[in-house]
């Protein structure tokens, strides 16, 4: 996972930049401290930017941050005295915090190049980084490039790995895929529709060491050095302080320990079993699952308000009425709901200046596409009602109002009712579109598992019986309530 | 038409120059008819002539293209009166009966009462048990209008008409959709009905019946009134070809 040109990574960024979003609406992050300290930082406390899932430099593990970026900057900080505030806030939002110096200093798995030199002071580089190519483990055919010949490898789109695989390409005469995410390529090779894959060499070492299923062959291709980051011309004792810790480390053997502790051991808190990564996933699934179903059971309410709304403007005798409540159906059926998504949360934000809760985001997404859907529900049940009841509640003298809330509607509604559960589900499976914007729902949180321990297939299943387990009780519930409220 | 008014009862309802178009298709084509109080009016004739789209017209289910139509001394094409006012003089029954599937029988007929305010629910479900007492269905009141069979459903609708008290009745067509055994029991309530009084209007295609209760006979044919009379006279010696042709077809 390349660093070098800013470019790669394209939905992680999404997700990255989604994740800042969220935590600027968490509280305005605090101006950085001690900016114009020369004379040591025993005592002091620093805010130190990192990027949000960036395996094995910073991810979550049972909700903590943690990697080799976290273990050496705390590490450091104890050595030399002084205190960090870590915040998560994205790859490319850390830089930018680091220019506003809203941070005192980046930890991001970022490699030191000569553009980046321009704007910040980097500190002696603390990971030497490179390109490797991993095969399956049960592979016995490929021991080195040359056995490659007529074969697809994968690369992540637009990484270095991409460009040092194809640069090699006609050398030795194999064919280059480009996939978006390392989980993907290493699932690819791992079911065969590709040999080999490029990777950087600390995050494949990485998936190695968490037995992901692979195993490399080749040495690696020497790339670029990672470096602690601050912004140009401050904070030079946070930076003196950060080598000096840096080289003690590497003096006294903890450098070794903490690398070996991510990059060698390959059993190291690995769930060894399928009950153990069940049990340790747990608690991250179940805080997905409560957002999705907190997400989905907000936008129903709104959705069916929505809906009711523009399904009675659908029978309204006026044209315009009638032509207003279509088109917002005709927009919001013929869309994807993933369009309206990052309408919501990236491009509102950016045509009105104001930024929108991801919350709001998503329950505006799911609520206008699931509204559109049960105004045509409301709008075919009232009109599944016979003409004929309506005639003889207003033969009564009753008015247009009253009769429908008396007589219409409620035999509507009984007919509504199967419809209006099954959008229920299909929003609450919907709902999972949002881990697009970094809603962090139940798939996404599977995401973050399998990003960080490999397991894909493992995750996904577990993912898989806990949406199937809330969709059938949910459907239970609502049957219930159908029999009981519709008799 | 001319007969009419031979008997000095007020006018209930008076029909001028009643038009009614769907789209570009006129189906009634100037209708004029006066109705007096108590008085039993039939209107025959075959289908497609516009019957039911006037009897429709008398309470607004319609929206009237041109002319009048004065109910009770409301004039219903004035805008400015309140049309759910005027229909609560005006019961009507429909051929397909049109009860509430999700209320039980007394709800049915509770409804309007209560809704209007004219009643309290307790006051209203008693008056609806006297009326189910006059179609003799008392013991069904807390019955669904499905298990009931068809004369039993038209037989509460007509209660359900009298809920408000109007002062005219309407049917459109209330034995058309009966079994021939069922007919019978619903025609009683409608003859009980107009032997106290009621003003009433049917669209009916039971000559018998029509011959039976109608002070007047009224045969309609393509959009206008072809001919009107007394029952024996209509029946008997019938003026217009038109009103022969179809006798000679449905007797």
């Amino acid at each position: 996972m390349s660093k070098m040109t800013g470019g790669p990574r394209g939905w992680l960024k999404v997700v990255t930049a989604a994740l800042f979003g969220f935590m600027l609406l968490l509280g305005p992050v605090s101006p950085a401290f001690a900016q114009q300290s020369d004379s040591g930082v025993a005592g002091k406390k620093f805010v130190i930017g990192t990027d949000t899932t960036f395996a094995p430099f910073e991810f979550r593990k049972n909700g903590e941050l943690t990697g080799i970026d976290m273990d050496l900057i705390r590490a450091i900080a104890k050595s030399e005295g002084f205190e960090v505030e870590i915040r998560s806030l994205g790859f490319n939002a850390a830089l930018q915090a680091l220019t506003s110096n809203q941070v005192d200093g980046v930890i991001a798995g970022m490699s030191i190049t000569d553009e980046r030199k321009k704007v910040y002071d980097f500190s002696e580089p603390y990971f030497e980084s490179g390109i490797q190519m991993a095969i399956a483990k049960g592979n016995t055919d490929i021991k080195g490039y040359e056995d490659l010949r007529g074969k697809t490898v994968v690369a992540k789109t637009g990484s270095e790995g991409e460009t040092y695989a194809k640069s090699i390409a006609e050398q030795y005469g194999f064919t280059v895929k480009s996939l978006d995410q390392s989980a993907t390529m290493y699932e690819s090779v791992k079911a065969g529709s590709a040999v080999a894959v490029f990777d950087d060499y600390p995050v494949l070492a990485y998936g190695v060491a968490q037995n992901n299923g692979l195993k490399t062959v080749t040495e690696k291709v020497p790339g670029g050095s990672y470096g602690f980051a601050v912004n140009k011309g401050k904070n030079t004792a946070l930076l003196g302080a950060f080598n000096d810790g840096l080289a003690k480390m590497k003096a006294n053997g903890e450098y070794d320990k903490l690398l070996n502790t991510y990059l060698a051991d390959p059993t190291a808190e690995v769930p060894s079993n399928f009950w153990d990564l069940l049990v340790k996933s747990f608690p991250a699934l179940m805080k997905g699952l409560g957002n999705t179903l907190l997400v989905t059971g907000i936008s129903f309410v709104v959705a069916m308000a929505l809906g009711l709304l523009a399904g009675f403007m659908k029978i309204s005798s006026n044209i315009v009425v009638r032509g207003i409540a279509t088109t917002f159906v005709n927009i919001f059926r013929g869309t994807p709901l993933l369009l309206w998504a990052f309408m919501f949360y990236f491009g509102l934000p950016q045509l009105t200046g104001v930024e929108i809760s991801i919350w709001v985001a998503g329950v505006l997404t799911l609520s206008l596409n699931s509204g559109a859907y049960i105004a045509e529900i409301v709008r075919g049940g009232i009109q599944s009602v016979d003409p004929g009841q309506l005639e003889a509640s207003r033969s009564l003298g009753l008015g247009y109002g009253k009769s429908m809330q008396k007589v219409v509607v409620p035999q509507a509604f009984k007919m509504m009712t199967p419809s209006l559960i099954n959008q229920l589900i299909i929003m609450l499976k919907d709902s999972s579109l949002l881990l697009a914007i970094g809603f962090g729902e139940l798939l996404y949180q599977g995401q973050q598992i399998y990003a960080a321990n490999f397991r894909v297939t493992e995750t996904l299943i577990i993912v898989g019986l806990i949406y199937f387990v809330a969709i059938m009780a949910l459907t239970k519930l609502a049957n219930y309530a159908d029999r009981k409220f519709n008799k | 038409m001319s007969a009419s008014t031979v008997e000095a009862k007020p006018a209930k309802i008076t029909v001028n120059g009643l038009r009614k178009s769907f789209g570009s298709n006129e189906v009634l084509k100037g209708i004029d008819v006066e109705i007096g109080e108590g008085e039993v009016v039939c209107i025959i004739g075959p289908s497609g002539s516009g019957k039911s789209t006037l009897l429709r017209c008398l309470n607004k289910l319609e929206e009237i293209s041109a002319g009048h139509v004065v109910v009770d001394g409301f004039d219903v094409t004035d805008p400015k009166v309140d049309i759910n006012e005027v229909r609560r003089h005006v019961g009507m029954v429909f051929q397909h009966f049109n009860l509430f599937p999700h209320m039980s029988v007394a709800e049915n007929i509770m409804l309007a009462p209560v809704e209007l305010k004219k009643a309290t629910k307790a006051e209203a479900r008693e008056q609806a048990l006297k009326l189910l007492d006059r179609v003799g269905l008392r013991e069904k009141a807390d019955a669904r209008p499905a298990s009931l069979s068809g004369g039993q459903k038209q037989r509460v609708a007509i209660a359900r008409a009298l809920a408000m008290s109007p002062g005219i009745m309407l049917f459109d067509e209330a034995t058309s959709a009966l079994d021939p055994e069922m007919v019978g029991e619903v025609l009683q309530v409608i003859r009980d009905l107009a032997a106290e009084g009621m003003t009433m209007v049917l669209v009916t295609h039971e000559m018998g019946f029509a011959k039976e209760i109608g002070d007047r006979v009224v045969f309609m044919a393509d959009g206008v009134v072809c001919e009107s009379g007394k029952p024996e006279d209509l029946f008997g010696n019938p003026q217009q070809e038109r009103t022969k042709e179809f006798l000679s077809k449905v007797l």
